[in-house]
């Protein structure tokens, strides 16, 4: 029996697409987050209030994944602003090579800002690099408090979290200090906001983290 | 659910190794994943068995060794000679 070492990562090919898609935005200047959350809680309607609040001139654009439907890109595509649906027809996850075709066609040296919101899933996003600049996980007030402990692995890996239906918090028995609690416990570095979508409120928090940590990715 | 995903690229990564250093035929292939991966080991454990069913790796065995933090790669490939 001959044992011979193998030093690379098991999803080395999506590693090898999203390094080049890294190196693609860091040429044209692109900043790109990817948006992680449960089906359900507020990734889109979060980009709408976003999307609401930018300049017709700003740079921005969209990729937005589902397993299936293009209700998200109608309902982002109101704004103004190039969208484009990727429909992973079953998978859980997007990964580097769904976002590489989904930018075809696209002039990304005139994007500033890309939006990639994945599918619904705390889990099997996880595993993919998409090549952004970081990874942004979405807990909404009507999941539960433990969700960091429970799903570590994005929260982990995410430099930001946006505890989102903040409105609704008179009303469900979550406790959003003890979300983030649990979040610094996973992540101690993790940076939190808190926004409602519904009635627009935290979103400047949402947009200074952005504009932030895009200013610094040098500007083409 | 990506597991399956996953353990298909574990599957293609060893075609490869083992037809690089013919004649060989693999026999066990191990992994390190962190606790952070986002990867469940018996549902990986799982989906690995069925994908190797039928084909031509099979009986290869998988080794799953727990690792730090994120980590998902591979570590060793046991090889015997054809």
């Amino acid at each position: 029996m001959n044992r011979v070492a193998m030093e690379r990562k098991v999803l080395s090919e999506n590693e090898r697409a999203a390094a080049e898609l890294r190196a693609e935005f860091a040429r044209h200047g692109v900043f790109a987050v990817n948006l992680i959350g449960s089906p359900g809680s507020g990734k889109t309607a979060l980009l709408e209030r976003t999307l609401e609040c930018y300049d017709s001139a700003r740079r921005v654009a969209v990729l937005t994944g589902d397993i299936q439907t293009d209700a998200d890109a109608t309902r982002l595509a109101r704004y103004g602003f190039p969208v484009r649906q990727i429909t992973t027809a079953g998978a859980c996850h997007l990964d580097a090579r769904m976002v590489r075709r989904a930018l075809e066609g696209w002039d990304v040296a005139a994007i500033d800002l890309l939006f990639i919101e994945n599918v619904g899933n705390l889990v099997c996003p996880t595993s993919y690099d998409l090549g952004e600049a970081h990874k942004i996980v979405l807990l909404s007030v009507t999941e539960g408090e433990e969700k960091p402990l429970k799903y570590p692995g994005i929260f982990f890996k995410s430099d930001l979290m946006a505890i989102t239906k903040v409105d609704l918090l008179p009303y469900v028995p979550f406790q959003a200090h003890v979300a983030e609690a649990n979040a610094r416990s996973i992540h101690p570095n993790i940076e939190i906001v808190r926004v409602s979508s519904t009635l627009k409120t935290g979103l400047d928090g949402w947009l200074e983290w952005i504009d932030r940590r895009a200013s610094a990715i040098p500007a083409q | 659910m990506h597991e399956v995903a996953v353990a298909g690229g574990i599957l293609d990564a060893v075609r490869a190794e083992a037809a690089a250093r013919k004649p060989a035929r693999a026999v066990k292939v191990g992994v390190r994943i962190g606790e952070m991966a986002g990867i469940d080991p018996e549902s990986l454990a799982f989906c690995f068995e069925a994908l190797v069913q039928g084909t031509d790796l099979e009986p290869l065995e998988l080794d799953i060794e727990r690792g730090s933090a994120d980590e998902l790669e591979f570590c060793h490939l046991e090889l015997e000679p054809t």
